[in-house]
């Protein structure tokens, strides 16, 4: 079906199966990150599109999982499902949180269930062909969130400027769980795509339309946060903030981001040639959170 | 000069557009995206954290056993016959019913006997006497409901000694329902058993036994084998006294039981379960999940963790009485689903929408 099949690393399959966690938010402030509301805010931007997002991965995964003929994958695909709907309920489990602290982010996270929900949602679609392309649309824009979820992962389990600057450790495991189950997974849903479709048209336009979407929702979720924020007076949120913060060490850097488009854009890519997947087994081995809670 | 005009005019259009769109965020920073009307995200179940409660009141019904009230913000309500898992600070994780008002949702109520390590105590019970003062704050897990009260026109209970914390709420629900019931209560002597004033008038004279070994020996339970096909009888007690009831019963008839013994949690009975849309009928053996019976059937369903918490195997059920044994479901989610890979059926046979 595929017109190119770029091999993955074999040493980074693993099994894969979901984890119960607990995190305690009682004592994580309002301002994880202390002193820094702009670089608390840009990563709480993950609490208001993941509990939609990843419930929307698993509702379209389930209606891929009959079109799949590979045992190994499907068992992959079993795990990642399980894996994403913990990941939506931990970042679910945040917001009340944020809404005791004087932030309601409902304003904000109505429109992104909306979003997953009604736009990328199950359309009205006669069956066959039109709902078959549907589905693979929706598929295809996964792989090429994934990848980011990978990159994101990858990056914060090795960001230690976060632990120099004393952000809140509850807050750094969710985090750090949830990026190293990102990268342990990174592989699945783009094999999945592979698999079941794999044409680099569909890929590279799935691919635009995940990434404008992204920044369109990542920019204005930090200004709703900025602007919301009780403790600040006139919160802004600029992208000049974001480039020197990614300097620094407690976001993403600029160029790494940019460096990561035409690595997911190349016909040779497979997710396994990036990230460190004994380094994700061996924080998930040790995480509080996913070894019996805070 | 053509050129000139066209870019004049773009960078105008495109100067009023910045402009038109600036003053529409201003008004309205979430513009220009829909809301779904009813939002999902930030009202969850709160199953990836812990659920806190604080020790606020202490009193010693009867002998030997300590009553706690576990004050709480946002408990979820309960049906009785519900328990939660207490984790003690030491780490031990054990389970007690509750017998509090299943409508409050600011305290719960538990009763512990203590049960020394000579009489085969574990440690739960003496760490809850001597370490739950007023003011600690712990853990708890649940509600959850192994041992549900099924409206029926009349019931039987047989409780013995501490047994009775499950039973109570029961005992008020039926009463409150207009049922016809009957309680058998046994203990070793009066003193040690809680909530006998409570009961007692409650019954009203003719509905309760109480049988005091020291007193009166053991009960006489020949009566159980001419209980009424409607009548529903529920018991909670030692194990010889389960065994008791369960042998007491007529030919093909089983008591409902609550067991917290960690060996009777993990097991189940057979039971068969419908799939009605498929037309067809799988078996479930004892030491089966429904998730595996009905993977033989329907290869393609959905699932993962397999352990009750991710929530991907959640199935509509059309009949038959649900064994919740997950984590994650809320109580009017339990009304009519079920995660099929662990939870199982309370009775013979269950129907699910597949």
């Amino acid at each position: 079906m595929s017109n190119t099949q770029p091999a993955p690393v074999a040493s980074e399959h693993v099994e894969l199966k979901a984890r119960k966690v607990s995190f305690d938010w009682d004592a994580t402030p309002l301002h994880w990150v202390p002193g820094d509301p702009f670089t608390t805010h840009t990563i709480n931007v993950l609490h208001l599109l993941l509990p939609a997002g990843e419930r929307w991965f698993v509702h379209v995964y389930k209606q891929a999982l009959p079109y799949i003929t590979d045992d190994r994958l499907r068992a992959d695909v079993i795990g990642f499902i399980g894996q994403e709907a913990v990941h939506s309920q931990a970042h679910d489990d945040v917001l009340p949180h944020l809404r005791e602290q004087g932030l309601d982010p409902t304003p904000y996270t109505a429109q992104v269930d909306w979003f997953f929900e009604k736009l990328l949602g199950d359309r009205t679609l006669p069956p066959g062909r039109p709902r078959r392309w549907w589905l693979m649309e929706r598929v295809a824009m996964i792989a090429a969130i994934e990848h980011y979820t990978a990159f994101l992962g990858n990056w914060v389990l090795n960001a230690d400027e976060l632990d120099r600057v004393g952000a809140d450790p509850t807050m750094l495991d969710l985090l750090r769980w949830h990026g190293a189950e990102e990268v342990e997974h990174r592989s699945v849903a783009f094999e999945l795509f592979m698999h079941l479709d794999g044409g680099y048209r569909r890929r590279a336009r799935t691919w635009a339309l995940a990434f404008s979407a992204l920044v369109f929702l990542w920019q204005r979720g930090v200004r709703f946060f900025m602007e919301n924020d009780p403790s600040l007076l006139d919160g802004k949120a600029s992208f000049g903030q974001f480039v020197r913060k990614g300097r620094q060490g407690v976001l993403p850097s600029t160029p790494d981001m940019l460096r990561s488009i035409p690595r997911y854009l190349s016909r040779a890519y497979h997710p396994s040639q990036e990230g460190d997947t004994a380094q994700a087994m061996a924080y998930l081995a040790s995480s509080p959170g996913a070894n019996g809670g805070h | 000069m053509p050129r000139f005009t066209t870019v004049a005019l773009v960078a105008g259009a495109a100067l009023l557009v910045r402009r038109a769109v600036r003053s529409r965020m201003t008004t309205a920073p979430l513009w220009p995206l829909p809301a779904l009307d009813e939002p999902v995200s930030g009202y969850g179940r709160g199953s990836t954290v812990p659920r806190k409660v604080v020790v606020t009141g202490r009193a010693t019904p009867a002998e030997g056993v300590v009553e706690l009230r576990l004050e709480g913000t946002g408990l979820p309500s309960w049906q009785p016959g519900a328990h939660v898992d207490l984790v003690l600070p030491s780490g031990l994780v054990r389970q007690y019913s509750l017998c509090g008002d299943p409508a409050d949702t600011a305290s719960y109520t538990v009763a512990t006997r203590l049960i020394e390590a000579g009489q085969g105590g574990r440690g739960g019970s003496r760490e809850v006497h001597d370490r739950l003062r007023e003011g600690v704050e712990i853990e708890i897990r649940g509600p959850r409901n192994r041992f549900p009260l099924v409206a029926a026109p009349s019931y039987v209970f047989v409780a013995g000694g501490i047994g009775i914390t499950p039973v109570l709420p029961m005992l008020r629900a039926a009463e409150a329902a207009g049922a016809d019931w009957r309680l058998v209560y046994c203990g070793r002597s009066r003193a040690t058993m809680p909530y006998l004033d409570e009961i007692e008038a409650l019954g009203g004279g003719d509905r309760v036994s109480v049988v005091a070994e020291d007193v009166s020996g053991f009960p006489d339970l020949g009566f159980l084998a001419h209980v009424p096909a409607e009548t529903l009888v529920y018991c909670c007690g030692p194990e010889g006294l389960m065994d008791a009831v369960t042998a007491a019963m007529p030919e093909g008839r089983a008591p409902r039981l609550e067991r917290f013994s960690a060996a009777a949690t993990t097991g189940g009975t057979a039971f068969e379960v419908e799939l009605r849309r498929s037309g067809r009928t799988v078996q479930v053996a004892a030491d089966r999940s429904v998730l595996a019976a009905v993977r033989e059937e329907l290869p393609g369903i959905t699932y993962s963790c397999r352990q009750g918490f991710c929530g991907t195997c959640r199935q509509r059920v059309l009949e038959g009485e649900i064994d919740h044994r997950d984590e994650l479901l809320t109580d009017a989610e339990r009304g009519d689903s079920m995660l099929i890979c662990v939870s199982r059926c309370a009775g013979k046979r269950l129907v699910l929408d597949l």
